[in-house]
């Protein structure tokens, strides 16, 4: 099973990059993970979804206490891949403008010119996203969704690869603005970290009181390999047993909660089971991997009618009653 | 499963499979077997009334219309037509019979107690128009079946012939052979349908043959071990019954076959004069037995005596055992005592009970006794009424009389110039031409021609045959009837009647007089033999051998006389005596003395001759009904157990458990690994536990292989059915290894099957 689908690259337009063999994606990811986790300790399940989340062409939203590493995760990252990186610090008084960027009138050349926003980079950290007015948060909705931008009318493409992961702050609701359900729905994964174990932390001290580990990150894989990667993941098979299954996890969900997955979820979903098959050298995507990115997947979500029950319950609940075949 | 809904791909295997070709033709076989198998039985029937030649050409047309219409027509368009050939055909039946398509649409309740008669074991040869009948019932089924197998529907195809056969079934006319064989037909078809649909292999032939084997075996072990003592599952067997299915068992219950042999007092008569106490009679002759066509009717105070002058005799009669008939001098015209109440009349005139008498029962008949001089008789000409001939079987040959057995006959009567002359000559030739011997084998096929021709003795039943068939060769109306010989007189008109009293004799039409017996038995040497058994079981201290006073009076009072009359009915054939009927009834004549004889031959046999040699309370018929009555019941069983068995789901089980041992025909690679799989998870649910619903094979393994030492072998089984399912398939290699992985695994835990 480890020969590349034949047909795929006689298929693809030219401009499109040749997807490297899924045995080396192991090795990419193995190589991103070993270097991140010299910045973030312990994380290993979080890290790994990133970069699947990554890889899978999809946005990842950290909720979490201040303080446990979010940031650091997301820019060890980024700056593990050679690409370009811009963060986004979300406070209430941020502009729509300040995020996509603005025409401004160039005095010299007697026209306007496009100064691009923070958003125009690879991976975009949109620090504590959830203390910006909803407004602005909107600015993000488009990017995330289309992967461009429109300014005055004028709509521009953003970079490739694109991925946003944002931060979000799960204390101080009096200062926070909820993110939208819609802009929800289009982070393919939300994540917390938690905190670490006394064992980690105080590896985590020792690393820290130096030299703060992240300033001397080396990239371990450039841009081209990401894009590469991803082209690999995207032509992960996935079976007709395996989209049955995923509806039918999404067809529960939807029965037993008020507002269950949409289909953009179930998407993601796979794609993400997708990247998960490739991290474990695999050519088809297996219930397993469906099984592993549902929790960070789908959870976040369904809206339940009770305060009893979230979105983690009920599809732990959905793993377990829905049928595997 | 949505891993089913994919389309099967038949990897052709050249070894293993055959082609549809094969299956087809051995299906098609099969239907035309179930097909010959019902039409087999109902040419049994028009060989005894004729019309088989019709009922072929029928059936043959049939099969070629509904090969022909097969791709014209559509299957409800063909149904439809099916149903109006049978409703054309019975249309036409019960027109014949007089009956009128008006007055069935008007008495549906009559025709749906026929059928019940039918289906409850009234054979189809005791229908009037038993031959109509069948050519409206043959056509209907057959261009069905054969419609729907031409069509490649062998399931539904075999519903109709499979019914049509049931009926038969349980009209007792289809032996166990026959309805094996069709049942079997039945089964081949549809297996060999099914097996060509999904383009099977010589394997699962294999497998149809083991069916069959077992089917057979099984069903012949389950219809011997009931009756063990008589055989009963190849009706007509070779143990010479001579009456076969006349009457329903229960009607004839008091009777039984070693009774009759049995020298046992079965009744008294006080009667005014000595006569033949008749039981039964019989109109049609099946080659190797007698069957009464007709329906009963109830005893409604009266039946009808003969058309011409009678002497009114009154009789008493007192059971003195069971008893499942009404004896008395023919021809019974009136009845009374409880005996007698909802008695049942025949067709032809012949009472008979409705429940067992039993000992002590007593009923009084009063007689038509028809006596003519022989001149009369002579004079009779041959102006028959109708109904004696044309609806009545009294000329039915049957339609394997040879032209040999009418030209012998035509040799013996040539003298004669009047019927009554003809008769007399055929029976003194038999009289004087065959021996008397109890100890005869029941010839095989025509029991009247086999007599004439290949034997030289027999008892009463094979000279009452022969000679009631060679009057139908002169065109002579003549029947069959049975009943019990006057017995021992031991006092002024009182006869005590035996066991061994049974008997049969020939009754002749004559227009104006009626029926007139006669009796083609030689009487000389059996008194003899009749009084031997008698003294035997006397003194083996036989209680039942008499009753008061009967053992003080001589036996050979009788004999005596019968002498004088054994003499005197030889040489009377010229005068009067030959119709006994009336020499018999009224003193003491030679009929008597034949009579004895012919009961006691009937215990010499088998148990089953003996029963023909008896009167009418025929025991074999009992035994052959039994036998077909068991069939039913075993048949029903078996459907009910059928049904059970699917309704509690152990077929499924027993597939299932089959199935986890043996995996089948290989197909798509891809299919076979997931199956393999299924196959592991269960032997898995046996060991350990069941796969949860929402585990996948990897969780499900290693959760098992983290709690107990699960046998890594499994694993790869399951990264098989992995790739199959979600991997985009395996190759024929990878899906054989994991199956031959989970037949390892099966086989080590069915030690049984270590050794394979």
């Amino acid at each position: 099973m480890s020969e590349p689908t034949p047909q795929s690259a006689a298929d693809r337009a030219p401009s499109e990059p040749e997807p490297l063999p899924v045995s080396t994606i192991e090795d990419l990811c193995t190589d991103v993970e070993s270097n991140v986790s010299r910045v973030i300790v312990g994380h290993d399940d979080a890290i790994e979804h990133v970069i699947t989340a990554v890889l899978g062409r999809g946005h990842v939203l950290l909720d979490d206490v201040p303080g446990v590493g979010k940031t650091m995760l997301a820019r060890s990252i980024a700056r593990s891949v050679d690409c370009t990186f811009r963060r986004i610090q979300f406070t209430p008084d941020l502009l729509p403008a300040d995020v996509t960027g603005v025409n401004v009138f160039n005095q010299k050349s007697r026209e306007f010119e496009f100064n691009a926003g923070p958003i125009f980079a690879n991976v975009v950290l949109g620090d504590e996203i959830n203390r910006a007015p909803p407004k602005t948060q909107s600015a993000l909705l488009e990017a995330m969704a289309e992967e461009q931008v429109t300014v005055d009318g004028e709509t521009r493409s953003l970079p490739d690869p694109f991925t946003v992961i944002a931060t979000q702050n799960a204390v101080e609701p009096n200062q926070t603005y909820e993110l939208p359900f819609a802009e929800i729905d289009r982070f393919m994964k939300k994540l917390s970290l938690g905190y670490p174990d006394a064992e980690e932390e105080t590896e985590l001290l020792g690393r820290a009181v130096g030299h703060h580990p992240i300033d001397s990150l080396e990239p371990v894989t450039d841009l081209e390999t990401l894009v590469r990667a991803r082209e690999t993941v995207a032509e992960i098979r996935v079976e007709e047993p395996v989209r049955a299954y995923a509806t039918r996890l999404a067809g529960y969900t939807r029965e037993h909660a008020r507002i269950g997955v949409s289909p953009r979820a179930t998407i993601s979903l796979l794609r993400a089971a997708q990247a998960r098959a490739a991290l474990a050298g695999r050519e088809y995507v297996v219930p397993d991997d469906v099984q592993m990115e549902a929790p960070v997947v789908l959870s976040h979500r369904i809206r339940t009618e009770s305060r009893d029950r979230d979105g983690e319950s009920v599809v732990a609940d959905a793993l377990e009653y829905t049928t595997v075949e | 499963m949505s891993t089913d809904s994919r389309g099967r791909t038949v990897d052709v295997d050249l070894e293993q499979s055959v082609g549809a070709g094969p299956f087809r033709l051995l299906a098609l076989a099969c239907v035309a077997a179930l097909i010959g198998s019902y039409v087999w039985v109902l040419r049994e029937v028009t060989q005894v009334v004729g019309g088989t030649g019709s009922l072929l050409v029928l059936v043959g047309t049939m099969l070629v219309a509904a090969t022909v219409l097969a791709r014209a027509i559509r299957p409800r368009t063909a149904t439809a037509a099916a149903i109006v050939v049978v409703v054309v055909g019975f249309a036409y039946y019960l027109e014949a019979t007089g009956v009128g398509v008006d007055a069935a649409l008007a008495a549906t309740g009559t025709i749906l107690d026929d059928t019940a008669a039918l289906a409850t074991g009234l054979p189809l040869l005791r229908m009037v128009e038993a031959g109509l009948w069948t050519l409206g019932f043959a056509p209907g089924p057959a261009f069905l079946s054969w419609y729907l197998a031409v069509r490649g529907r062998y399931a539904l195809a075999v519903v109709p012939g499979g019914l049509a056969l049931l009926f038969l079934v349980l009209t007792g006319d289809a032996g166990t052979t026959i309805t094996l064989i069709g049942t079997a037909s039945g089964i081949g078809a549809v297996g060999f349908g099914e097996l060509e649909r999904r383009g099977g292999s010589v394997a699962q032939a294999d497998l149809l043959a083991v069916v069959f084997a077992a089917m057979i075996v099984l069903s012949l072990s389950v219809t011997i071990l009931p009756g063990e003592d008589e055989g009963a599952t190849f009706s007509g067997g070779g143990d010479g019954t001579l009456e076969g299915t006349i009457d329903t068992a229960d009607e004839r219950s008091g009777i039984s076959g070693q009774v009759d042999l049995s020298p046992e007092v079965r009744f008294t008569v006080d009667s005014q004069e000595q006569s033949y106490w008749r039981t039964g009679v019989y109109d049609r002759f099946a080659g190797d037995e007698w069957v009464r066509s007709g329906s009963l009717d109830e005893y409604d105070g009266s039946i009808d005596g003969p058309p011409g002058d009678h002497e009114t005799v009154s009789q008493r009669v007192t059971a003195q055992t069971e008893l499942g008939v009404l004896p008395g001098a023919a021809q019974q015209i009136e009845l009374e005592g409880p005996p007698v109440r909802h008695a049942e009349v025949s067709a032809h005139g012949q009472p008979q009970p409705a429940d067992t008498l039993v000992e002590g029962d007593e009923y009084a008949v009063e007689s038509a006794i028809v006596d003519p001089d022989p001149d009369e008789l002579r004079a009779a000409g041959t102006d028959y009424p109708d109904d004696v001939i044309d609806d009545n079987d009294y000329l039915q040959l049957p339609e394997d009389t040879s032209s040999e057995f009418e030209e012998y006959t035509a040799e013996v009567t040539a003298e004669a110039e009047t019927n009554y002359d003809a008769a007399v000559a055929v029976e003194q030739y038999l009289r004087s031409s065959k021996g008397y011997s109890l100890d005869v084998d029941q010839p095989a096929g025509n029991v009247a021609e086999e007599f004439l021709f290949e034997m030289d003795e027999g008892y009463c039943v094979y000279f009452a045959t022969s000679m009631v068939q060679m009057l139908r060769a002169e065109e002579i109306p003549a029947r069959y009837a049975t009943g019990y010989t006057s017995g021992q007189e031991i006092d002024d008109g009182e006869y005590v009647v035996r066991g061994l009293d049974a008997h049969a004799w020939v009754e002749v039409y004559f227009p104006d007089h009626g029926w007139v017996a006669f009796e083609p038995t030689p009487g000389d040497a059996r008194e003899d033999e009749h009084n031997d058994r008698l003294e035997e079981a006397r003194e083996d201290g036989h209680d039942d051998v008499d009753i008061e006073e009967s053992e003080d009076v001589p036996i050979s009072d009788d004999e005596d006389e019968e002498e004088e009359s054994d003499g005197e009915e030889p040489n009377e054939s010229d005068d009067e005596e030959p119709n006994e009927s009336d020499d018999g009834q009224a003193d003491d004549d030679g009929p008597d003395d034949t009579e004895p004889d012919d009961t006691e031959p009937g215990d010499a046999d088998d148990g089953t001759s003996a029963n023909g040699g008896s009167g009418d309370g025929f025991d074999p018929q009992e035994v052959v009904t039994i036998t077909r009555e068991q069939l039913a019941i075993g048949l029903l069983a078996l459907i009910g157990l059928a049904a059970g068995v699917r309704r509690t789901g152990a077929s499924r089980r027993a597939r299932r458990e089959f199935r986890l041992y043996w995996h089948g025909r290989r197909g798509d690679p891809d299919e076979d690994a997931r199956r393999a799989y299924r196959r592991l998870e269960r032997l898995l649910a046996r060991e350990y536990r069941p796969r949860r619903r929402g585990e996948s094979s990897r969780q499900y393994l290693s959760a098992l292989s983290a709690a107990e030492s699960l046998d890594p072998r499994a694993e790869r089984v399951a990264r098989c059915y992995e790739r199959a399912t979600y991997g985009g398939g395996v190759d024929r290699e990878a899906a054989d290894e994991a199956i031959a992985t989970v037949d390892d695994l099966a086989r080590e835990r069915l030690p049984l099957l270590d050794r394979f």
